[in-house]
């Protein structure tokens, strides 16, 4: 090591050139790994910014008690906590109309601003103006162009307990819709609280937050939430519940009459799950459980005789009861004049597919009649049925279906004011719940007999919050904080990406150290060969110079390290400002992790050590002989052999045989033959300079070209690696040029035909694909004209994390949308590989693959960069209900629309994820010429649950943007490798013309002109640059000529000319400041020092 | 020249053939060169310009190997030896001196002539015995005084007396010398030719010198002159 210092200090000017070439190898190595670092330290920053102290979120579906965050509190189960109402909603400017869809609405109190050590004093006071208070985020600020003291209309999903997609659920606009007027006080900055929100995500939220107090009355949920944000206690990973939970914060009610008592559920279905634990509660208190369905019949009829809305309860407490049997009150009976054994047919309504009602029947034959007492005429069978419990007569009752008010007769009403809803009708619980049974459930309540119904209630109070399943209830505390922070590793690797975007660049550097270092050690030629004369073995040279080479690696890559954070801040300024579209978020900046910054030094003198290494091993191959004699040549010059010449026609054949095989096929544009053809034809242009270096030049034209000539093939292998090197980096800028793409040719495959999409902040029931469905959102008819001859196609949704290249967050719950079965029908989209040979992947979607498994389908992007999925793998998530399902991938969509969620069946959908009530996203055909009236008449017709029409186009380019936006990085930073390339070769040409300066002295001795020589030297380079160019640059062009002569995007020829004048010009400019400092010298001591 | 000799040779080339590769056709520089020497044996090797004469001392010295035929010094055919072994026989048994001193100019004068003892640290003598022993030989070839001094700080003939000591530190047995006194004017080149077999006879190696120098050619008991490849020993002058 000694002896390697004092050679390395002894030669410094060449050991200077190395360590900085290493610097430069290390610098844009650790750069690219530290540009990871950056990303993932900005989305890490990004994430504790977003949600301040808050570490675990609980978002339900369900309203439970506010009173529940100081429960726990109180009870220590929390550090803090605050409740919270969120929502999804449209904002309206009140004065411009100004409308901004996708708003995320809180209703919050000074416990939430504390969590991120903040006040909200603008939401506790009032507004000053007539409305409450309303803080908006500036996003949200600007979208809506408002200013404080603006009005400001928020609109949102009224909460409805019972689900909306059954009979009793609300449906009506009206009913569904709630909007309250508010006055904006304050703009938060797009920071904090002002950036706050729960999805791993980096795009700017638009935030609305308003009093708890006013949204719980807006949403007419006093005194309830929907949202805790909490903080566990010190030590502790999450928040425990239970002891906290009270019955009604399940949604569960008892109810007592007379010696019964019973468990409903506020949302009229009661959960399975407490069903069961329920049960099993009273079964340790000796008391009997039975299971209840009531249901309502628009109609029984029997002997002609016609009973409307009848109540009818299936038991479980009537064992005797067959399925096809039914028992009457005696009221009903005597009324349809029926004797057992009579069959009796009974109406019913069920929720339509497309979000209507469907009128169904069964018949049953009458087993036998219960007097008007217990069962008989019990009213509380029946849970509480909105517009109809409270009602005063039948004729008043409001009911979410139509009701045939002409149909009740006065003994109806008689019936009612005597025994109100009690059931007229009794049914098996089987038969009941196969013909009512919905995905929400197939039980209105269970009925406890028999022990004390008081020791029963307060043990089933306190029993059931502990032993439900509290996930099933959506009462369970998401570790957001650990989640995002997990998330913000990222969905791409950073530093993967801008190690494979600098790849030329790191290769064009360790080259240059390997020239630089071969330059140092070629002028001690002499010394190494003096050392094996001497009997040195080669070994102990070897380790010499690589000890030397190292020592220069390992302190040049350290210096480099200090470029390597300028690199990563230039990549930063560079995806903040230029590259933006790629990331979506300007929120992006340097992190410097020391480990990132040691991996990138290990792995900079690990690439610069082998060029290191070769140059030794070449040079050491020699005989001592020959370097004794100064030359550093491998051998004598050989003719080339058969291989090489077998090699050059080969691929020039198989290049034509490939352009042959494209215009014969049927795809006559096939890019996969091109790119063969332009990368054979790339080959064949290498091994012909080859050939051409090698072919004997007699003397036959004198000037300085031909002397140029002959000395280009002087050094063929150098002037093959020259021309190799800007050849293949030319060849890729132009094949990734030609992959850029603005919305083009691909729009409609990549949108299935469908030029337009919606998306609904607040979920349609109705289907506004059909005439019925429009007509109950209350589309007008101006409206329906305007959507003539148009088809809309609904998907259902469950909310997630966004899976394509636009989130940079690693998604951990994949956004679903069930596919309806109309599309999967109709086809369309374009597909790459699926699990199964089939003419319609859609259709994958219906397959059976066993309990737990879901056929998925994915966009091809999404799958394999974001989620890494291949088709057949399978991604795990959880379900509704906290069980596991496997989403199998099926098949993979190419280019589509679909880059930001997962794709399953409908039916699917609604099996693991039951409460998903309503559509949300659409898919709009609608002819060219119409489109913008039928955006128009929807976002107009519909504006009040947020439908926000966009064009499909817009959305594919603004996932092209990201590509193209890669791609334009890759063309940079490839671009600067290939300056750096080019330089390498001006270090190449000092080599040869240090090598060749006797030779240049006596030229110039005899009377040969320094610009003369100037210009046979650079004419030498600038030819080789040139070749390599054209050899590239040609090659790349057949390569993507189906590109071209496609009818895309336009090809980026201004900024791929560019970066190849640059290099030419960088060429050039290499050459001649080596040809400068070579003939600078003075004459005479070269020729002395040669003589 | 004829085969000579027996066993009891320090030195035995046997038809050696040496021909290098070109882009035209391979060039023969030797046709079958053979000649013997005993141990404190010497012989100057003259010829025209590309006859072969460096490529003979190359191959002699194993830094080189030949097409054809055999060299055998002290009995050994060093060819035969792998590449650590050759280092270390070469290291042992041959010292060169070159027409250029290649003194490496990072070291001192006494660290140059050391550096043949670095080659084989763990199986060399020590430290201290091969500097006590560098620093007697640069007393002999006139250099006690300039052990500290830098390369670029000597005159070309000091260059070359150094170059000489260093090429006898491992004490060779044979000593190889390819136009020694070549870049020399004349009295340096009298003096180091004068040293050169002063040291020749005291140290009783074999000296293989390559000259042009008819002068220096004449110092040598045998001379064999190198032409077309082949060599002629000629009668002491």
């Amino acid at each position: 090591m000694h002896r390697a210092l004092r050679s390395l200090t002894f030669f410094w000017r060449p050991s200077l050139a190395v360590a900085l070439g290493a610097a430069v190898a290390s610098t844009v190595l650790s750069g690219a790994l530290l540009t990871g670092d950056s990303v993932r330290g900005s989305l890490r920053d990004l994430t504790l910014d977003r949600l301040g102290g808050i570490d675990l979120a609980l978002v339900s579906e369900r309203f439970f008690r506010e009173e529940l965050a100081r429960d726990l509190v109180r009870r220590r189960a929390a550090a803090a906590a605050a409740p919270a109402i969120v929502l999804r909603g449209t904002a309206i400017h009140g004065g411009t109309r100004a409308r901004a869809a996708g708003v995320a609405l809180y209703g919050v109190d000074g416990r939430f601003a504390e969590l991120f050590g903040a006040g909200l004093p603008a939401l506790e006071g009032g507004s000053g103006g007539l409305f409450p208070p309303l803080i908006v985020n500036e996003a949200l600020r600007r979208e809506l162009g408002a200013e404080p003291g603006d009005d400001v209309l928020l609109s949102f999903a009224r909460p409805g307990e019972i689900p909306r997609e059954t009979l009793l659920g609300e449906k009506e606009a009206d009913d569904v819709l709630a909007a309250r007027r508010f006055t904006l006080v304050q703009v938060l900055p797009d920071r904090g609280l002002g950036r706050f929100g729960l999805a791993p995500h980096q795009a700017q939220p638009l935030n609305a937050f308003v009093p708890l107090a006013q949204l719980q009355a807006a949403a007419e949920r006093a005194g309830r939430v929907n949202a805790l944000f909490a903080v566990p206690p010190r030590g502790a990973g999450s928040v425990d519940l239970r002891g906290a939970v009270r019955l009604e914060d399940l949604g569960l009610r008892l109810v007592r009459s007379g010696a019964h008592l019973s468990l409903e559920s506020a949302e009229l279905f009661l959960p399975a799950a407490a069903a069961a634990a329920s049960a099993a509660v009273a079964r340790g208190l000796g008391a009997a459980s039975s299971r209840v369905f009531t249901y309502l019949a628009t109609r029984m009829q029997a002997n002609g005789r016609r009973l409307p809305y009848s109540m009818v309860s299936g038991l479980s407490a009537l064992p005797e009861l067959k399925d096809g049997e039914i028992l009457l009150n005696r009221w009903a009976a005597d009324d349809l004049r029926v004797r057992p054994g009579d069959a009796v047919e009974m109406r019913y309504l069920v929720m339509a597919p497309g979000g209507g009602f469907r009128e169904r029947a069964a018949r049953f034959r009458l087993r036998g009649v219960l007097e008007m007492a217990g069962r008989g005429a019990d009213r509380s069978l029946t849970p509480s049925f909105p517009g109809i419990e409270n009602a005063r007569d039948m004729a008043a009752w409001e009911p979410p279906f139509a009701v045939d008010y002409g149909a009740i007769r006065p003994q109806d009403e008689r019936y009612w004011d005597a025994y109100g809803a009690a059931p007229k009708a009794f049914v098996s619980l089987p038969a009941a719940q196969r013909l009512w049974g919905t995905r929400f459930g197939n039980l209105t309540a269970v009925r406890f007999e028999g022990g004390d119904p008081a020791r029963i209630e307060a043990a089933l109070r306190r029993e059931l919050p502990r032993r439900a399943a509290l996930e099933a209830f959506g009462l369970s505390f998401r570790p957001v904080k650990r989640e995002g922070l997990a998330a913000a590793s990222g969905s791409t690797d950073f530093a993967g990406l801008f190690l494979a975007f600098s790849f030329f660049l790191i290769l064009a550097a360790v080259l240059l150290v390997g020239l630089l270092f071969s330059l140092a050690v070629e002028r001690r030629a002499g010394e190494l060969g003096l050392l094996l004369a001497v009997g040195y073995p080669v070994r102990t040279v070897r380790r010499q110079l690589l000890a030397e080479g190292g020592l220069l690696t390992a302190l040049g890559a350290l210096a480099g390290l200090a470029g390597a954070a300028g690199y990563a801040w230039l990549m930063m300024a560079g995806l903040r400002s230029w590259w933006l579209p790629a990331v979506g978020t300007a929120h992006l900046s340097l992190h410097v992790e020391l480990s990132t910054l040691l991996a990138g030094w290990c792995a900079a003198v690990f690439a610069v050590l082998l060029a290191v290494a070769w140059t030794v091993r070449r040079l050491a191959k020699l005989p001592p002989a020959a370097l004794l004699a100064g030359s550093t040549a491998a051998a004598a010059r050989q003719r080339p052999g058969r291989l090489a010449r077998r090699l050059a026609a080969g691929t020039a054949a198989a290049a034509l045989a490939l352009l042959l095989c494209a215009a014969l096929s049927a795809e006559a544009s096939s890019p996969a033959l091109f790119f063969g053809a332009g990368a054979c034809l790339l080959a064949a242009g290498l091994a012909f300079s080859a050939l051409w270096f090698h072919r004997p030049r007699p003397w036959r034209r004198a000037g300085l070209a031909a002397m140029a000539a002959r000395n280009v093939a002087a050094h063929p292998g150098r002037s093959l690696l020259a021309i190799a090197l800007v050849a293949s980096a030319c060849f890729v800028l132009v094949t990734v040029a030609a992959n850029r793409r603005s919305a083009g040719g691909d729009v409609r495959e990549g949108a299935g035909g469908f030029p337009l999409f919606a998306e609904s902040a607040v979920p349609l029931v109705q289907d506004p694909g059909r005439a019925a469905g429009r007509l109950a959102l209350g589309l007008s008819e101006a409206d329906e004209a305007a959507l003539r001859g148009v088809s809309i196609l609904a998907f259902r949704a469950v909310p997630g994390d966004d899976v394509s290249c636009l989130n940079l967050y690693r998604p951990g719950r994949p956004r679903l949308l069930g596919v309806p079965a109309e599309l999967a029908r109709r086809g369309g989209f374009r597909f790459g590989r699926t699990l199964t040979k089939t003419e319609n992947p859609w259709r994958l979607l219906a397959a059976d693959l066993g309990p737990g498994v879901i056929p998925a389908l994915a966009d091809a992007n999404s799958a394999t960069w974001i989620l890494k999925l291949a088709v057949g793998q399978d991604l795990a998530i959880v379900d509704e209900s906290g069980r596991p399902v496997r989403l199998r991938l099926m098949g993979l969509l190419e280019r589509s629309l679909f880059q930001s969620e997962l794709l399953v069946s409908e039916a699917n959908l609604l099996r693991h994820f039951p409460s998903q009530a309503g559509r949300s996203f659409f898919l709009i055909d609608a002819p060219p010429e119409k489109a913008a009236g039928v955006a128009k008449a929807l976002e107009e017709g519909l504006g009040r649950f947020g439908f926000d029409v966009s064009a499909t186009a817009a959305r594919l380019s603004s996932y092209h943007a990201v590509e193209d936006t890669y791609l334009s990085t890759f063309q940079a930073l490839g671009g600067f490798g290939l300056l750096l390339g080019t330089l390498g070769l001006g270090v190449a040409l000092l080599r040869n013309l240090l090598e060749r300066r006797g030779e240049l002295a006596a030229l110039r001795a005899f009377g040969f002109r320094r610009r003369r020589l100037a210009f046979m030297v650079v004419a030498e380079n600038g030819f080789l640059v040139l070749l390599g160019v054209g050899v590239g640059t040609l090659a790349g062009l057949l390569a993507v000529a189906p590109h071209l002569a496609a009818a895309g995007g336009p090809f980026p020829w201004p900024s791929l000319l560019a970066t190849l004048l640059a290099v030419v010009a960088a060429g050039f400019v290499s050459c001649a400041a080596a040809v400068w400092s070579t003939l600078a010298a003075p004459l005479l001591p070269v020729l002395k020092e040669e003589g | 020249m004829g085969m000579a000799g027996g066993d009891e040779k320090l030195l035995v080339v046997r038809d050696l053939h040496k021909h290098f590769p070109t882009a035209a056709e391979p060039v023969e520089v030797l046709r079958g060169v053979s000649f013997a020497l005993d141990a404190g044996e010497a012989l100057a090797i003259t010829g025209p310009s590309g006859s072969g004469k460096s490529t003979l001392l190359h191959l002699i010295g194993s830094l080189d190997r030949p097409t054809g035929g055999t060299i055998e010094i002290a009995g050994r055919d060093p060819f035969q030896l792998p590449e650590p072994e050759l280092a270390w026989f070469r290291n042992r048994t041959i010292g060169f001196v070159f027409q250029h001193s290649y003194l490496l100019p990072q070291y001192t004068v006494l660290e140059n002539v050391l550096v043949p003892s670095l080659a084989f640290p763990d199986r060399g003598r020590d430290g201290q015995s091969a500097r006590a022993h560098a620093e007697e030989l640069l007393a002999r070839v006139g250099l006690g005084h300039r052990l500290h001094h830098r390369p670029a700080e000597l005159s070309g003939g000091e260059r070359q007396r150094a170059a000489v000591a260093r090429a006898l530190l491992n004490r060779p047995r044979l000593l190889l010398c390819d136009e020694p006194t070549g870049s020399l004017d004349r009295k340096a080149a009298a003096a180091v030719a004068a040293l050169l077999f002063e040291l020749h006879e005291a140290e009783r190696t074999v000296l293989i010198a390559v000259t042009h120098s008819l002068e220096l050619a004449a110092h040598f008991p045998r001379r064999c002159e190198l032409a077309e490849g082949r060599c002629t020993e000629l009668s002491a002058a």
